[in-house]
């Protein structure tokens, strides 16, 4: 019966429902938002793609050595492990900022994937490539070390 | 004995939020026995855990088992890879957890009692305490960063400090909120059309209870003190914080209605005994080492005991990772709860066990 009189009463009283757009929710100022990248202060130690756990972050690296940071807002899952992980403050940072709606010009799934492959793949070759010239600088400075072998075997044939 | 139907109930209905499957054997609308099916959905997040992230990336991953409890999954995981790796997290980081577990309690309790509401026919009450559950929702995001995946608890510690506003703005919300609750509290008790649906409807006995292993608010309900916030102290100081345990004794909807709205009162008194004595430490316990031997963990989620079972090998990756959550080892009992009922009423019983299907078909 006490409902009932209750419900009664709610006709004379203000709705309690919000005007949405015009009275704003409460977001509080510290909501975890989009991930923010400073390049200038980035040491390239590529900690935060390590510890990421959906893998938003990775970079591409180009022939000369030099680093691309490249983010997806959709894969990213807003932990901030990225933030704990960096040793360099500031360099990667967390805003408070909603992360946008993607278009499907952005190709943001299967255009995410094969930016990823391609970051890996252009690592791998920059590492190959460091490799091969690390090997040939090695023979060309130590010229004497790699004619050395040849000489033990001729020596060997000639005492046979 | 009149001619008995055999009605299914799931795994879609417009009852059930959940891929749940029952089917009844009614004999003039009364249920006399019931079939259960609960796996219909299989998502690999045990084996993803064990293959693909690393053991620091898994309290994201199985954060995301569940929305409801997602911050017990993660805490659980997080104390289990903690035994692995042998350290322990800070204190203050402990009674953050806590508070974090309680806001989510608050939430997921009043979840559950509007969809009794609902369920038993009552939409006005629904809209009223989703309307009051808000507020939680609101702490939630304030604390945590999110309102629903809170990546709160990480291996060591917690992700986030509590500030001294927010504490702030949670005493005052639950001071608001606590009228809230009384009025929620004297229209569960009191309203006449509810209690139609609510007293005496999927009634279990004590004795039933206990050999069905029923755990969480069902248990409590029906008189079983099974909660383990009073059986583990070494993990989460619960007892320092004033918990105590909330039982009743008829074990049917409104004794589950009730126990889980008397729990309400404890975990408000939680949340203020934990901002009023908040100790000052570090958040997290750093580590380089790999986890390794085997772990078990349990923790008392909204619905009942979550079980954390990990086995690590040294490596980065964890080799084994078992979740049992506590709907699992609630479904016995639901089958057996029915029996005896109006098939009308099966809706309303449905919503009281609380059945979180996405913890339990992972």
């Amino acid at each position: 019966m006490k409902t009932f009189f209750k419900a009664i009463g709610n006709l004379f009283r203000k709705p309690v429902t919000i005007a949405y757009p015009e009275v704003k929710t409460y977001i509080p100022n510290d909501y975890r938002g989009l991930i923010g990248f400073d390049e200038n202060l980035c040491i390239w130690c590529r900690r935060c793609e390590m510890v990421c756990p959906p893998g938003a972050i990775v970079f591409s690296q180009d022939m000369k050595g030099k680093q691309t940071y490249h983010f997806n807002r959709a894969v990213c899952i807003y932990c901030a492990e990225c933030v704990r992980a960096c040793p360099k403050e500031g360099a990667i940072y967390q805003t408070n900022e909603p992360a946008g709606f993607a278009l499907k010009e952005e190709n943001i799934n299967n255009g995410w994937n094969s930016l990823f492959d391609e970051a890996i793949k252009s690592r791998a070759a920059y590492a190959a490539e460091k490799k091969r010239l690390a090997a040939e600088k090695a023979q060309t400075e130590k010229p004497g070390k790699s004619i050395a072998p040849g000489d033990e075997a001729a020596s060997a044939e000639n005492e046979k | 004995m009149g001619k008995q139907y055999e009605i299914p109930l799931g795994a879609q209905h417009i009852s059930l939020l959940e891929p749940l499957h029952f089917k009844f054997t009614t004999e003039n609308e009364k249920i006399i026995s019931t079939d259960a099916n609960v796996y219909y959905v299989h998502r690999g997040i045990e084996e993803a855990c064990c293959t693909k992230f690393k053991f620091r990336q898994v309290s994201f991953v199985v954060g995301r088992v569940c929305g409801l409890c997602s911050i017990s999954h993660s805490t659980a995981y997080s104390q289990v890879a903690e035994k692995l790796v042998n350290i322990e997290a800070p204190l203050r980081a402990k009674y953050l957890r806590m508070l974090v577990i309680e806001l989510d309690r608050i939430h997921s309790h009043l979840l559950c009692l509007s969809h009794v509401a609902e369920n038993a026919g009552f939409e006005a009450l629904f809209m009223k305490t989703m309307q009051y559950r808000e507020f939680s929702m609101e702490m939630l995001e304030a604390v945590c960063g999110n309102r629903i995946q809170y990546d709160f608890s990480i291996v060591g510690g917690v992700a986030r400090d509590l500030k001294a506003e927010v504490a702030g703005m949670i005493l005052q919300r639950l001071k608001t909120f606590l009228p809230q609750l009384d009025e929620l509290v004297d229209i569960f008790q009191n309203n006449w059309t509810l209690s139609l649906k609510n007293k005496g409807a999927g009634a279990i006995t004590r004795e039933a209870a206990m050999r069905l292993n029923v755990v969480g608010p069902f248990a409590r309900a029906a008189g079983l003190a099974i909660d383990v916030r009073n059986e583990t102290e070494d993990l989460l100081p619960w007892k320092e914080v004033g918990f105590e345990m909330v039982t009743d004794t008829t074990g049917d909807v409104y004794a589950r209605n009730m126990v889980r709205l008397r729990e309400l009162y404890i975990s408000i008194r939680i949340i203020r005994n934990i901002i009023a004595s908040l100790p000052e430490s570090a958040l997290v316990t750093e580590t380089k080492a790999f986890p390794d031997g085997e772990a078990v963990v349990r923790l008392e989620a909204p619905r009942g005991e979550l079980f954390y079972y990990a086995k690590g090998n040294k490596t980065q990756m964890l080799e084994r990772l078992k979740i049992k959550a506590p709907t699992f080892s609630n479904v016995a009992a639901m089958v057996e709860a029915f029996t005896g009922n109006e098939y009308g009423s099966a809706p309303a019983i449905i919503a009281s066990y609380d059945p979180c299907l996405s913890c339990t078909s992972r």
